[in-house]
């Protein structure tokens, strides 16, 4: 019953992921329609740490890392991690299968955390070297 | 107590887990660090990162400082804190995912029937 519930939600994500990244991959989020304005960004005019990452995402899948890393160059630097993470706890949680995960200590957690708060205010800077961060 | 492996609640008498049956005794480790075994407890700093770089809204920030704690309250063996950090991670995490999610939603039903009501004319 658990297998068959666990087979069911991995046969959902999997049909999801696959029409998320033909979506991305076939239509420019920067000048297509197609994706949704960002709420935050709408109502408050800044840019929040996720801002230009589907831009970002849809460079990559065409593979320009350069362009994607201009847009939102703290994604490009997570994703790595982020898919590893991702793809390490659905083995896991799907099929069983164990692969090896660093645990990674508060303190570098917290560093993050700074990070992307710095990154966040930085982001929004209009001045010369701040502007680069800018999607 | 709360399972440092499920984390389900039990009460502090019984020995074993009624959730998953494993031992609710100390850990041996805690004498020899050298064998200590690291218990489950999930700190959701993937999703929180996840939720923080694409869900457009600030609340994945609060689902890192939640994996933070977790992770601290790991290391220093206070499981039963582990376990109330790593829930309000997994709270956080969620609530960044929906409020991400829905107006995208919302917009694409909005597209759907505009595209619809228009070709209606």
């Amino acid at each position: 019953m658990r297998q068959g519930k666990r087979l069911l939600q991995f046969i959902a994500l999997a049909i999801t992921a696959v029409i998320v990244v033909i979506l991305l991959f076939t239509y420019n989020p920067a000048s297509s329609g197609v994706f949704p304005p960002c709420p935050f960004h709408k109502l408050t005019g800044l840019y929040c740490p996720g801002c230009g990452s589907l831009r970002a995402l849809h460079q990559i899948f065409h593979g320009q890392i350069a362009a994607a890393f201009g847009l939102n160059c703290l994604m490009v630097l997570s994703l790595p991690f982020i898919a590893y993470g991702l793809l390490a706890q659905s083995l896991r949680y799907f099929f069983n299968i164990k692969i090896p995960t660093v645990f990674i200590p508060a303190r570098w957690i917290w560093a993050l955390f700074i990070l992307i708060i710095a990154y966040t205010i930085a982001r929004n800077i209009p001045l010369s070297p701040f502007t680069w961060l800018a999607p | 107590m709360y399972c440092p492996f499920c984390g389900q609640q039990n009460t502090a008498a019984t020995g074993r887990c009624a959730h998953c049956g494993q031992s609710l005794q100390p850990y041996a480790g805690a004498q020899s660090p050298t064998y200590q075994r690291r218990p489950d407890i999930p700190t959701y700093l993937v999703q929180a990162i996840l939720v923080t770089m694409f869900c457009c809204q600030p609340f994945g920030i609060v689902a890192i400082v939640y994996a933070a704690l977790t992770t601290s309250k790991i290391s220093s063996g206070d499981y039963a804190a582990a376990m109330e950090c790593s829930r309000n991670a997994e709270k956080w995490c969620w609530l960044a995912f929906w409020l991400g999610l829905i107006p995208m939603l919302l917009y694409a039903i909005f597209i759907g029937v505009g595209i619809a009501s228009g070709s209606m004319h």
